[in-house]
């Protein structure tokens, strides 16, 4: 059998230094080892990826993955994921995007793209029909998101296609820089947009002329149109379809877990201003869904007049809302839906962006930043205005922006002054808008281990003890019942949160959302439904346990990546903040008792030394991955 | 009773997965561009429109196609292209008032919805339920609301009347 089916089976290698693209075929053994997204994203890294050097320097790779389901009927396939060194981090860098470029790059013959080198002059990337080529760029340099989404399609003319670019956050290197997709679509996080600016690549187009094909086709629909059924009948999933990712806000608001004042509380008093109703009520116009999604929660909305009117737009998203709402304490849904709209159309990453401006508003009223060094801008909570021009400033790195564009992390490095300490962060990367003290000592968990640094949904959204569901994971090991979710140590948390985890991971490889894997065993891609339509659409049969193992094998990669470039225990820590109980609101007092316990579990769940966070030997040699724990024992990095 | 595809544009989100569905079923690979029915998506409008064939069968007139290639299906009253006999000459995509038929870019034949043969897949692979598959008597109670929306005058800002300018015309 040498027939590729659900994969395209070629790899696209761009060498931007050299001008030079080369198409190459994929490893067969790969589908099982590792089947696909970000699972080869993490082989490629670590057999390729030159270590320890600068993120921003033409060695880092930056990679484009789809996964073996996307562009299929599979439901909520439709994604496209990245990764690369991350210049937030120094430490391994990925990040996700729905829209159709994901589907539309395998439309176009390929599964992966890995671009390398750096360009002299601005160029982007041309894919049809399983062929490629490097097209000049100059005249779109400098432009926004859309306008270079306007330009190009009509420049290509009479296709339907689909377009990933940078705006002027990824060509200045703000370092939190997006790469946007269709318009609106966002893979914000790590800075991705940042490595894609410093290669000088300003856009990929995909132009489709390819067919993905599968491998038994009767038995693929009708299990995918099962899943589609059992999926829009859940009561939960249709509920983030009409209220989509905002609608929880009151939820966690009512429970004290709603990140306000740069996470000083967990209550926001005007939460009903910037809720799910109001938006809905206002500006909200109707809804849209990427591609082969079922489920539909983004929402699109516009401001009609005023001084924050917005054209119609995508969004705005929970995370935009908590980061430009509670967390400067902003209760004006118009300001929200203006800067979800300038933060897109710059390119740059909306929880990073409205965390760093709350941050400097915080270490602003605390005296550690003065006028001196915003340039005669008065900080203040809930100044709308101030905060809308800072996003101005910060996408151009003009006057305070400039500092302001390298993170909070990095900024708090360069003002000092105990200004660290404000800062929510793990590994660098600002905490999104859901906080470990209150919602789930998962989360807690995952912000310390996880690969790029505190996020949410990489490699999953964990919260399943708050949420009370278990997506079937039972079959897979999941202990059950879950621990109550502010119980920390001594009930299974390391052992639940490696399943998690890895759910997390296989969802990611095989380039599904991850929203649809948040329900009842019903109403999610259960691991029983995830082996039973891979197998079907790609004639490779495993078992559920099998994917789980290509999850785990991914997830020791990326930690060893994390390990090669220099990660000690210390990385893993959460910040100050999690250790001060929370001020006000229904959650006053919590915080996380034994974070240093926590973590350790985790370690002990995934196979890796308590002490020091290392892998160890017996972990490695289980998964196969033999020559990675021969390179980390010549650096003296494994137990 | 013969059965129309009809769409509710309102609740379309853009998924395409009708397009994947289409393609699927007549080509055996998923590849939007070989699908019958697309989703025109406008991005600065909230504008989500499925679009595809009517059956209305200008391109079945007498002289359109030179291959007769063209007919209509006696059961599902759907106009069918004969792609065994269908040369690519793109007369049929001419008359076409929707350019909802395409040539394919494997064998450069014109693709046309040919309603599955009274089972469309589009339907079934929609979540919102944007797209049906009705009676024609309850279809032509739709149809009439969308012959309606053809005649519905655009909202005009509110502004004095007679407006300064008209009067100074006067």
């Amino acid at each position: 059998m040498d027939e590729w089916y659900g994969y395209t089976g070629k790899i696209l290698r761009v060498d931007l230094s050299k001008n030079k693209i080369i198409i190459d075929d994929l490893k067969r053994e790969w589908a099982k080892l590792y089947i696909g997204g970000l699972g080869f994203a993490a082989k490629i890294m670590w057999d390729e990826q030159v270590p320890l050097i600068d993120p921003l320097s033409p060695d880092n790779l930056l990679i484009a993955t789809a996964g073996p389901m996307t562009g299929t009927l599979a439901p909520g396939s439709g994604n496209i994921f990245w990764a690369f060194k991350s210049p937030q981090t120094n430490f391994w860098g990925e990040t996700r995007s729905g829209g159709k470029f994901g589907p539309f790059l395998k439309f176009s013959g390929f599964d992966m793209i890995i671009v390398k080198g750096k360009s002299e002059k601005p160029v982007y990337l041309y894919l049809e029909g399983g062929n490629a080529e490097i097209r000049n760029a100059t005249h779109l340099w400098g432009m926004t998101v859309h306008q270079t989404t306007d330009t190009l399609k009509r420049e290509v003319g009479a296709k339907d296609i689909s377009i990933a670019t940078i705006g002027p956050g990824g060509e200045n290197l703000v370092k939190y820089a997006s790469i946007m997709n269709d318009y609106d679509r966002a893979a914000g996080r790590s800075g991705g947009g940042t490595v894609m600016g410093s290669k000088k690549l300003k856009a990929i187009v995909a132009a489709g002329g390819y067919g993905v094909r599968v491998y038994d086709p009767e038995k693929f629909i009708s299990l995918s149109y099962e899943a589609e059924n059992a999926i829009i009948s859940d009561p939960g999933n249709r509920a983030m379809g009409a209220h989509g990712t905002v609608g929880g806000l009151m939820g966690l608001n009512a429970m004290g877990g709603l990140p306000t004042q740069n996470f000083r509380t967990g209550y926001f008093d005007k939460a009903r201003k910037i809720s799910a109703d109001y938006l809905e009520n206002n500006y909200m116009i109707k809804r849209r869904a990427c591609y082969s999604c079922t489920i539909g929660c983004s929402r699109y909305s516009y401001v009609a007049a005023g001084p924050f009117a917005t054209p119609p737009n995508e969004g705005p998203e929970y995370e935009t809302v908590d980061m430009s709402g509670a967390m400067p304490m902003i209760d004006n849904m118009e300001a929200i839906i203006r800067y979800n709209y300038m933060a897109n159309n710059y390119g740059i990453d909306t929880i990073t962006l409205g965390h760093t401006i709350s941050w400097a508003i915080e270490a602003y009223e605390m005296g550690m930043i003065t006028e001196k060094e915003t340039g005669g801008i008065k900080l203040k909570w809930g100044d709308a205005e101030t905060f809308l021009t800072l996003v101005d400033m910060i996408a151009y790195r003009k006057g305070f922006g400039n500092l302001l564009a390298e993170g909070s992390y990095w900024a708090a490095k360069k003002i000092g002054k105990g200004s660290e300490d404000l800062v929510n962060h793990v590994k660098g990367l600002e905490f999104p808008a859901h906080d470990p003290r209150v919602e789930s000592k998962f989360l807690a968990i995952q912000y310390s281990v996880g690969p790029r640094g505190a996020c949410h949904e990489h490699p999953i959204y964990p919260s399943y003890d708050m949420m009370g569901v278990d997506s079937g994971l039972r079959d897979v090991g999941l202990p059950w019942p879950l621990p109550d979710r502010l119980e920390e140590v001594g009930v299974n948390r390391g052992k639940a949160y490696r399943v998690i985890a890895l759910y997390g991971e296989v969802i990611n490889s095989l380039g599904y959302c991850n929203f649809y894997a948040a329900t009842n065993e019903t109403g999610s891609l259960s691991p029983k439904r995830l082996a039973a339509l891979y197998s079907s659409l790609t004639g490779f049969n495993l078992t559920p346990l099998q994917i789980f193992e290509a999850g785990e094998r991914s997830w020791n990669l990326k930690r060893a990546f994390n390990l090669r470039e220099g990660l000690e225990k210390s990385h893993d820590k959460l910040p100050k903040r999690m250790e001060i109980p929370i001020l006000s609101g229904p959650a006053k007092g919590l915080k996380v008792e034994k974070p240093n316990e926590l973590l350790e579990e985790a370690y002990e769940g995934f196979g890796w030394d308590k002490e020091t966070g290392y892998i160890k030997e017996e972990t490695l040699k289980k998964l196969g991955l033999d020559d990675v724990a021969d390179y980390l024992r010549k650096i003296n990095k494994l137990k | 009773m013969v059965k129309m595809l009809m769409a509710i544009p309102d609740r379309c989100t853009g998924c395409g997965r009708c397009e994947e569905a289409c393609s699927f079923e007549h080509f055996n690979i998923i590849d939007p561009s070989l699908s019958a029915i697309h989703v025109v998506r406008l991005e600065n409008e909230p504008l989500d429109a499925p679009t595809f064939c009517i059956e209305c069968g200008l391109c079945a007139m007498p002289g359109v196609c030179p291959e007769n290639a063209i007919y209509r299906d006696p059961n599902t009253y759907a106009v069918i292209i004969d792609r065994n006999k269908c040369d690519g000459c793109t007369n049929c995509i001419v008359v076409c008032p929707y350019g909802v038929i395409t040539l394919d870019h494997i064998e450069k034949k014109a693709v046309k919805c040919d309603l599955c043969g009274g089972d469309p897949q589009c339907v079934k692979a929609c979540p919102e339920g944007a797209l049906a598959y009705l009676e024609a008597n309850d279809a032509a109670y739709y149809k009439r609301y969308f012959f309606a929306e053809l005649q519905k005058k655009g909202m005009v800002p509110i502004v004095p009347y007679p407006s300064p300018r008209t009067r100074e015309a006067i």
